[in-house]
């Protein structure tokens, strides 16, 4: 194999890989805009940036996944061969993903050779691919018998057959993609001492992950995206967390998001203790009417969880989720409902909307018990109830009858939101209200829950984004992994602190 | 690995021991269940299905699924009489079969591979085209015993040893495809990309052109296979082998082809076909209303599946912490 090289000698070194002024759009949307990456052999290189920064696209541009608009990559002094994931696996790019994705049916050995199963002659040669798995699993310090089949093996050993995968294919630049999200501290020591091997063996390895806790015991150097753009690279040696959570967020929150200031009522509803395993724990926060309740968190922190379980979509092992000081029960959507709470789901196209339906069958599906007779829907009440919805929430149609999948993402949106409104709940639960629609019909949607908040309603708001959440929230639950990290106030919330705490940071 | 540790956990023991259960249990209620031509007859109805259920194998393995097929063998194996009858000769008539058997399996497979159209509605759909333009060209005729190919009738009629040519070749076909699936890449890649189409494809594997090939292949040998069913039965009309593709599948499934893709071998789907055919044949040597037979034969099929599901579960999953992309 090829590599074994300068092992550990000091810079200057010649680059293994340089990433120049790349960029890449997905129809209107820019995801990288100028992104440079430069990596050296025998480094361990941290990948930084908050969500939707443009870290995945750079990788899977790397991966062969995506094909870049404009810019330069080149891979040993020449120029990186784009198109395919093949292509990439042959130039020596190896990426592991945070779910790795093995065969299940297929044995460990079949699935380090996936592809390029070893042969003498055009017949596959079993015996000596287990033998070279075997080979390949000691070398990572792993105990892994190659004959076993992948269906079942833990997400930890799927990474270290993912990585013995990739040293089988001579790669030289190991990606990891937040490979620890999902492993237990154990195994993320385990991890640790593979990629620390890797490195003194002259790979170079990505390490990306939202913990700057791991990004400093590991890396020798990071850079940080924001935006699609590459803020900085920095030695890990001259960097503090605090420098690397000021390049995160850079920006200043704009005044683009105001909630009104309004009286803030009684306690409507209050969470306790709510845990669920694997999931999120302890997780205790009150709403207030007139208030809206951010929660704040990366992606996979749990928030989502949380809040299906308080909906009842979810159950959840032990706690308590009262309405006005009354219990409702886990697992029961439908008396949720009737109580009065509303959850407008995160992703609108799975969970929100019947996307063939009309806009007035979405709009009152909430309601079909008020608007039936008989078990009849009657028409002519969807459709009035319907049109006054539409109007409230100025969603632009052209007949209450198309189907929604003809909306634009915003008044897809606006639709959701009016089913939930429509029920006219005490508490709105809302899940990335505003992701993936346009400014204009953002500021819209934000008005909206700002004067809903004004007439007595308790929202509590699922956001990634942090100046939506800094904007909107009185209140801003931070969680980790599953964890209530604080629950910050208005007054005192800023991007570096919920950053900080997000990312498992103290805040001084 | 010992063999016999292999043989112990394989997924084709149990129907293994089924086959062995029916035929005793058939036997000693029915001793004359036992004679030559209750063997033989069980033999040359396996043949058949035995042959479609390795190509179906390579489909299905693939998560895929070609119901074309019962149409299709019909087809050539009328085509093959009528050829030879219009002087083609043998060679000719096979010929003739083979391009019609890969033409489908082209059009299957450039349907599904290359325009990502779901198999089960394609194939249901070139299931009645072909049948349909099968009716048409046979419109009123029959292919009787004087038009079979003389070599054809002869793999029909002829034994080896007491066993019939026809099983004989469909066991050459499956020990050579076994061989094929266990040790090309090829195949392995099907494997692959039933077990995980997405991670197939960030793989490397060229997932569309093995998916084409083996429709292609399937069609081939369904096609071929023409020849197998004109043999055994010497005659052919417009409603042979009418709903055959359903057995063939259920042939797959009772004999641990997953239907989802990734796992299963054609010695399964040869057993399976083995066990479906003795299950038929019991039942008319014991004289159970004929009806049985296909309740029992869903019956397995559910059996089959339910098996497999809990083959799965009892392999130890470890709980993951919920986690989305970005």
């Amino acid at each position: 194999m090829t590599h074994a090289t300068e092992a550990g000698s000091a810079a200057p070194q010649t680059p293994l890989l340089e990433m120049r002024h790349v960029a890449k759009s997905f129809g209107g949307v820019r995801a990288l805009v100028d992104a440079n990456l430069t990596l050296y052999p025998g480094e361990i290189h941290a990948l930084l940036g908050e969500n939707g920064a443009g870290k995945s696209t750079l990788l899977k541009a790397l991966a062969g996944v995506h094909t870049i608009d404009a810019g330069d990559i080149t891979l040993k002094g020449a120029p990186f061969r784009q198109g395919s994931t093949r292509e990439s696996i042959e130039q020596g790019i190896a990426v592991i993903y945070q779910e790795p994705s093995l065969f299940p049916d297929l044995t460990l050995a079949e699935n380090v050779f996936v592809g390029r199963q070893l042969t003498s002659g055009v017949l596959i040669n079993w015996d000596e691919m287990a033998r070279q798995s075997r080979e390949l699993f000691q070398r990572l310090g792993v105990q892994l018998d190659p004959n076993a089949r992948a269906r079942g093996i833990s997400i930890a050993d799927q990474q270290i057959v993912e990585i013995a995968k990739a040293l089988s294919t001579d790669a030289t630049v190991i990606v990891m993609d937040e490979p620890t999200a999902a492993l237990s501290s154990r195994e993320v020591e385990r991890l640790f001492q593979v990629a620390t091997n890797l490195k003194n063996q002259g790979y170079a390895v990505v390490f990306v992950s939202h913990r700057l806790d791991e990004v400093f015991a590991l890396c020798d150097r990071l850079t940080v995206m924001r935006d699609g753009e590459t803020v900085g690279s920095k030695m890990i040696a001259d960097s503090s967390e605090a420098d690397v959570v000021r390049m995160m967020v850079g920006r200043e929150v704009s005044e683009l998001f105001p909630k009104l200031d309004v009286p803030i009522g009684d306690v409507v509803l209050s969470v306790d203790n709510l845990s669920l395993e694997g999931q999120f724990e302890d997780i205790s926060f009150d709403v207030h009417a007139g208030e809206i309740l951010g929660l704040a968190g990366l992606v996979g922190s749990g928030r989502s969880e949380v809040v299906r379980a308080i909906f009842g979509i979810d159950r959840y092992d032990s706690g308590t989720v009262r309405l006005n000081g009354e219990p409702i029960p886990p697992g029961k959507p439908a008396v949720a409902m009737d109580k009065g709470l509303a959850l407008v789901p995160e992703d609108r196209r799975q969970q929100g909307l019947f996307m063939a339906s009309s806009i007035s069958r979405n709009v009152v599906a909430t309601l079909w018990k008020k608007l039936s007779q008989w078990l009849l829907l009657l028409r002519r009440r969807e459709d009035s109830t319907a049109a006054n919805w539409g109007k409230t929430l100025q969603v632009k149609y052209a007949e209450l009858a198309d189907p929604v999948e003809r909306l634009s993402g915003g008044n897809q949106q606006k639709v959701v939101l009016a089913k939930w409104l429509a029920t006219e709940p005490q508490v709105l639960i809302v899940d990335e209200p505003t992701r993936g629609i346009d400014v204009g019909t953002k500021a819209e949607v934000h008005r909206l829950l700002s004067e809903k908040a004004q007439a007595g309603m308790a929202v509590i708001m699922v956001s990634s984004e942090l100046p939506e959440v800094l904007g909107m929230s009185d209140r801003i639950v931070v969680m980790r992994e599953g964890k209530q990290m604080g629950i910050l106030d208005r007054s005192e919330a800023d991007s570096e602190k919920i950053i900080t705490l997000a990312t498992g940071g103290v805040i001084v | 690995m010992t063999i016999v540790g292999n043989v112990l956990k394989a997924r084709e023991l149990p129907v293994f021991l089924a086959i062995v259960l029916v035929i005793l249990a058939t036997g000693i209620a029915k001793p004359t269940f036992f004679s030559a031509t209750g063997v033989v007859d069980i033999l040359l109805g396996v043949a058949v299905v035995a042959i479609l259920a390795v190509g179906q194998t390579f489909v299905i393995v693939a998560r895929h699924i070609d119901l074309s097929v019962g149409s299709l063998i019909g087809f050539t194996s009328f085509v093959i009489g009528d050829f030879y009858d219009k002087g083609y000769g043998t060679l000719g008539a096979l010929l003739g079969a083979l391009a019609i058997g890969v033409a489908v399996g082209a059009v299957n497979g450039f349907l599904v591979a290359y325009m990502q159209l779901p198999s089960l509605v394609v194939t249901l759909g070139s299931l009645y085209i072909v049948r349909g333009i099968f009716s048409d060209y046979a419109f009123g005729r029959t292919v009787t015993a004087a038009m079979v190919p003389p070599e054809v009738a002869w793999l029909g009629f002829n034994r080896l040893f007491g066993i019939p040519y026809l099983f004989l070749l469909g066991l050459a076909l499956v020990i050579i495809s076994g061989f094929v699936m266990r040790r090309t890449r090829a195949a392995r890649d099907l494997y692959a990309i039933g077990s995980n189409p997405q991670a197939a494809e960030l793989a490397g594997i060229p997932v569309a052109r093995r998916v084409f090939t083996a429709f292609v292949m399937n069609g081939a040998i369904a096609g071929l296979a023409g020849a197998v069913l004109l043999g055994r039965f010497n005659a052919a009309n417009a409603n042979s082998a009418l709903a055959l593709e359903l057995v063939v599948v259920a042939a797959c499934v009772v004999g641990g082809v997953t239907i989802a893709g990734g796992s299963g071998t054609v010695w399964g789907a040869f057993l399976g076909a083995i066990l479906l055919q003795s299950i038929t044949r019991a039942i008319g040597a014991l004289g159970i209303p004929q009806f049985w037979q296909q309740a029992f034969n869903g019956g397995l099929i559910i059996l089959a599946i339910a098996f497999d599901r809990y083959l799965n579960s009892r392999v130890k999953t470890t709980t993951i912490m919920g986690s989305k992309d970005e």
